[in-house]
């Protein structure tokens, strides 16, 4: 009898650059020895090394993801070291009240539609409060976002929010993807407040919160935007080094990729860095060429796609398409102004933190934060309107490697409090008490 | 030779844990003998002959009909005037990821699940086998079993459904467990799947243990329950032309295959069986000690088996077409001889017979173009009549021409399929067809005068 084993007939990859990128990936994750530790800096189902037959898992128990509270209004009256004073409007002032309802409306899954999303099913607090598992959004039902999940941390010192910067303030924004029908799909305002009134849970919460005043488009949005200017995040390794005067707080490498950084790399002329302190952004927006390279693509070819640890095999497009739907352009900033100018504009992220928050760029089509300074190291993607700034650096390779030792130096010293803090505020899931909204009527409609 | 020779060496041991199998089902069901559809749970009632009806579960898609997911019942006794016809459809409700359904050990309910909104809806499908009604629908599976989302496989036990869940509410990812309710939809324990950090007792053969889950079968008589592993709510919600294109998102399908012990339901042996094993299949012969599983991305069938020591072990045992161009095998079918095994292949629209005769050495032995995609197959005990639909999960089904939603049947007379009838969920407005599972009036045949009463509701 023959019992050979019929042999793959797929590409056996073993690639060690592919290792050697992936253990670059969560940099601080491969730092933390600690199993507390370890949660915080990546996603609980590790796939470091995924590309290689022998990947081995180390994967974290759901029923471990144990969490603590902190003090968050600590971290709005006296940010951590290298951020300037926090914002806060005058009309919303922050308090405990205020945040700890905020924190429990991010991450109440029946604040959707079907029950099914919170803020916080795409702002992941161990995926460094986005999604490292996808290039881009997935909202109900499954409907295609065609950006990426940007972090929450330090959202509090954007004026312009989204990666097109069209909205202006945290108190208004919760309202696009509490709406939007690839987010959380909710059909109206009224909807989401007649649905908070009917869960026991919020009773007298915003009355508590907002001195009398219940549930409203406004309180919502004062809540939720009090608990995200909480999440400010600094005090890093660079923070002590450079705002701190702590010698040895960084490598001497982070320290040459920093002298690139604000020099030959030109990079702090978007990601800005000030005397006092370092937002690493200018709240503007510009053209890499990334928007437009991804606009003009080709649908021919093949795309190399992995079926498990060490196996890939080449797709013909024509097949991938048979199972795609539509997909939308994304022009940026046009979108909001229509100015063709505007086209492919994007606005300057913070790289703080930026060692948790993979994949990146608006469409998080750059894994690595390597493969980002090999990206500007060649130019970007010339364009008719691409930023004059944007150009071939001509940084040799121990160059780029200098620069990624420096942004992995920007991990926030509380980073593991603020993820701990976000694993002890409960899930809103329907409960025994929760009205079946579809088949009562609980909702009075 | 070796292996298959150990496991004749079982077969009188096995005929009578066999005997006694038969034996308690032909007490608690007098008029049951053979006939079923050859995938159900082993404490399942069973139907005398022809089936009369095959329940569908089906997905809503927006601007089709009501665009609400529905139980659509066809009449498929050739004796019914309504043959092949769609005799009762039933919505519940939104886009729930209509997926599986399965029911209790008595057939009197059906537990149909909603991979999306984790909504259990369960159809009494025994007051009127022709029309069935929401009995009840379970809103807090995922509070209930403290985090699991995407109820998937409703599989029976004694008086209890077991399911397996795909992800789970604080990353939507993979790692999940498993979940028990009583007949009645009460919850009884929840099960996770064992991890890195906490193996639960298993030994991790492999280099793998991601905590994912998929489908679960059991072999009473090895006292042995088996699992295997798919992917989280974001890959299986996701447009599958985006995440083909997203590197990121196909490292999230499971590699695993654990072994339980049934009756204390504690995880014994986490295998590494790489590229998404799906579903799971036991024999039903009494001596053979196997399962059979199917890769989805790596195409292969493996054959989880016992050997002599009573180890389990996991093993690739052939290739399903060719896998550089990932045909995508989804449902299968073991026949209820275990000499044959179905395997429905979605990107080809194929189905493909394999002869399983040498659990060790299966080999394909015909194909057929069922449609321009096929996913789910269920046969009849005797192998006779096979139904097959088409609809995979709401985002993966093909686009534009290639997207036919169909229910099929075929007559199988040992060599080839032939087409008995058709019905396009898309012509009568339904919408996506999945799960099917069969309904007779000869089940409930027990109840004082039933019979008369059943039959002249036939009338549909
Ligand atoms: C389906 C996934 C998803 C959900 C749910 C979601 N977000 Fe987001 N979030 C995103 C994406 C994608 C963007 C970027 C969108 C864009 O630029 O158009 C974003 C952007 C943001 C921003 C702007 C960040 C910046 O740097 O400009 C904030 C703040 C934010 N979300 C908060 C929230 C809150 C609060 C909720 C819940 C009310 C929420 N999100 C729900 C995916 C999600
Ligand atoms: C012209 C302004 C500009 C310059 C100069 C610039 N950046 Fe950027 N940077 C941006 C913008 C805009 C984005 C967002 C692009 C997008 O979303 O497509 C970005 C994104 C990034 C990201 C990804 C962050 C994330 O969370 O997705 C990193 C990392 C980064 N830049 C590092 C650098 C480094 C290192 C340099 C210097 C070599 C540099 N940038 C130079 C404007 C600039």
């Amino acid at each position: 009898m023959n019992k050979s084993v019929p042999v793959v007939k797929v590409l056996f990859v073993f690639c060690i650059a592919l290792l050697v990128t992936a253990v670059s990936f969560f940099p601080g994750f491969a730092d933390d020895p600690g199993m507390q530790n370890k949660v915080i800096f990546g996603p609980g189902d590790d796939k470091r090394g995924y590309e290689s037959a022998d990947y081995t898992t180390n994967t974290l128990d759901l029923q471990k993801r144990i969490g603590k509270e902190a003090d968050l209004i600590s971290f709005v009256r006296q940010p951590p070291l290298g951020l300037p004073p926090v914002p806060v409007p005058a009309e919303n002032p922050v308090s405990t009240k205020k945040i700890l309802l905020g924190r429990k409306l991010f991450f109440d899954r029946r604040l959707s539609i079907n029950d099914t999303f919170s803020c916080g099913m795409c702002h992941i607090p161990e995926q460094g409060f986005t999604n490292n598992e996808i290039e881009t959004a997935v909202g109900v039902e499954g409907r295609t976002g065609k950006r990426n999940t940007p972090t929450v941390y330090n959202v509090a010192y954007f004026n312009k929010l989204f990666h097109d910067g069209r909205e202006s303030t945290l108190e208004q924004q919760v309202w696009s993807p509490f709406l939007a029908r690839n987010e959380m799909a909710n059909p109206s305002i009224g909807y989401v407040i007649n649905k908070i009134k009917a869960i026991r849970e919020y009773d007298g919460l915003f009355e508590e919160a907002f001195d009398g005043r219940g549930p409203t488009m406004e309180t919502v949005g004062m809540a939720l935007a009090n608990y995200q200017r909480t999440l400010n995040s600094a005090d890093s390794p660079f923070d002590r080094w450079y705002y701190g005067k702590e010698k040895g707080a960084v490598s001497e490498q982070a320290k040459r990729g920093f002298q690139l950084f604000t020099g030959k790399g030109g990079c702090s002329a978007c990601h800005l860095v000030k005397e006092e302190y370092a937002l690493f952004s200018d709240d503007r927006l510009h053209n890499t060429g990334l928007g437009y390279k991804e606009s003009m693509r080709s649908g021919s070819g093949t795309t190399s796609v992995q079926l498990a640890p060490g196996i890939f095999t080449e797709l013909e497009n024509t097949v991938i398409q048979s199972v795609s739907r539509a997909k939308e352009n994304d022009l940026g900033l046009y979108e909001v102004t229509e100015n063709p100018n505007d086209r492919w504009k994007f606005r300057t992220p913070s790289l703080r933190n930026v060692a948790l928050t993979a994949p990146y760029m608006h469409n998080g089509s750059i894994y690595t934060l390597r493969d980002v300074i090999d990206f500007y190291n060649r130019g970007g993607i010339p364009n008719e309107i691409l930023s004059p700034l944007i150009r071939p650096l001509h940084l040799t390779d121990s160059e780029v490697e200098d620069l990624v030792a420096f942004l992995n130096s920007l991990t926030g010293g509380n980073v593991t409090t603020l993820v701990t803090d976000a694993f002890a505020a409960p899930v809103g899931d329907m409960g025994k008490d929760d009205p079946n909204w579809t088949h009562e009527n609980k909702l009075e409609y | 030779m070796k292996k298959m020779a150990n496991l004749h060496a079982r077969w009188l041991q096995g005929t009578i844990a066999s005997l006694c199998v038969l034996l308690a089902s032909v007490v608690g069901f007098q008029s049951a003998a053979i006939a079923d559809e050859t995938c159900m749970s082993p404490y399942m009632a069973k139907i005398v002959g022809q089936e009369d009806y095959v329940y569908i579960w089906t997905l809503g898609k927006e601007g089709v009909g009501d665009g609400s997911d529905k139980l659509v019942t066809v009449a498929v006794n050739p004796e019914s005037p309504h043959y092949g016809k769609v005799v009762n459809s039933l919505s519940v409700g939104g886009r729930n990821e209509a997926h599986h359904s399965g029911l209790t050990d008595d057939r009197r309910y059906l537990f149909a699940g909603g991979l999306d909104t984790n909504k259990i809806f369960i159809f009494d499908v025994h007051t009127h086998p022709n029309k069935p009604s929401l009995h009840k629908v379970i809103t807090d599976f995922v509070e209930k079993t403290g985090g699991m989302v995407g109820p998937h496989t409703m599989y029976a036990l004694p008086g209890r459904i077991m399911v397996s869940a795909l992800s789970n509410n604080k990353d939507h990812g993979g790692r999940t467990g498993l979940a028990e309710f009583t007949n009645e939809g009460e919850f009884v324990a929840a099960h996770w799947m064992p991890t890195d950090e906490d193996m639960r007792g298993a030994q991790k053969v492999g280099n793998i243990a991601d905590g994912y889950g998929y489908d679960v079968r059991v072999l009473p008589r090895r006292n042995v329950m088996v699992t295997s592993s798919f992917t989280g709510w974001s890959n299986y919600m996701m447009d599958f032309g985006k995440m083909l294109g997203d590197a990121e998102a196909m490292k999230r399908f499971g590699n695993t295959v654990v072994v339980w012990d049934l009756h204390t339901r504690m995880p014994k042996k986490v295998f590494e069986v790489p590229g998404a094993p799906l579903e799971l299949r036991c024999a039903w012969g009494a001596n053979n000690n196997y399962c059979f599983t199917t890769t989805a991305l790596t195409s292969q069938i493996w054959l989880i088996h016992e050997d002599d020591a009573g180890e389990w072990h996991a093993q690739s045992v052939g290739a399903i077409g060719d896998p550089s161009q990932v045909p995508l095998p989804v449902d299968i079918s073991i026949t209820a001889d275990d000499k044959g095994l179905w395997v429905q292949t979605f990107m080809d629209g194929k189905t493909r017979y394999f002869d399983i005769s040498d659990p060790f050495n299966p080999k394909q032995t015909y194909e057929h173009q069922v449609g321009s995609q096929v996913n789910m197959i269920s046969q009849s005990w005797d192998g006779k009549r096979a139904y097959f639909t088409s609809s995979l999960l709401g985002n993966w089904d093909k686009t534009g021409d290639q997207d036919e939603q169909f229910f099929k049947l075929f007559e199988w007379d040992g060599e080839k399929l032939v087409h008995k009838f058709t019905v396009d969920f898309y012509a009568e407005n339904l919408g996506r067809p999945h799960q099917m599972r069969f309904g007779a009036y000869s089940l409930y045949s027990q109840k004082p005068n039933s019979e008369g009463t059943m039959l002249s509701q036939r009338v549909e």
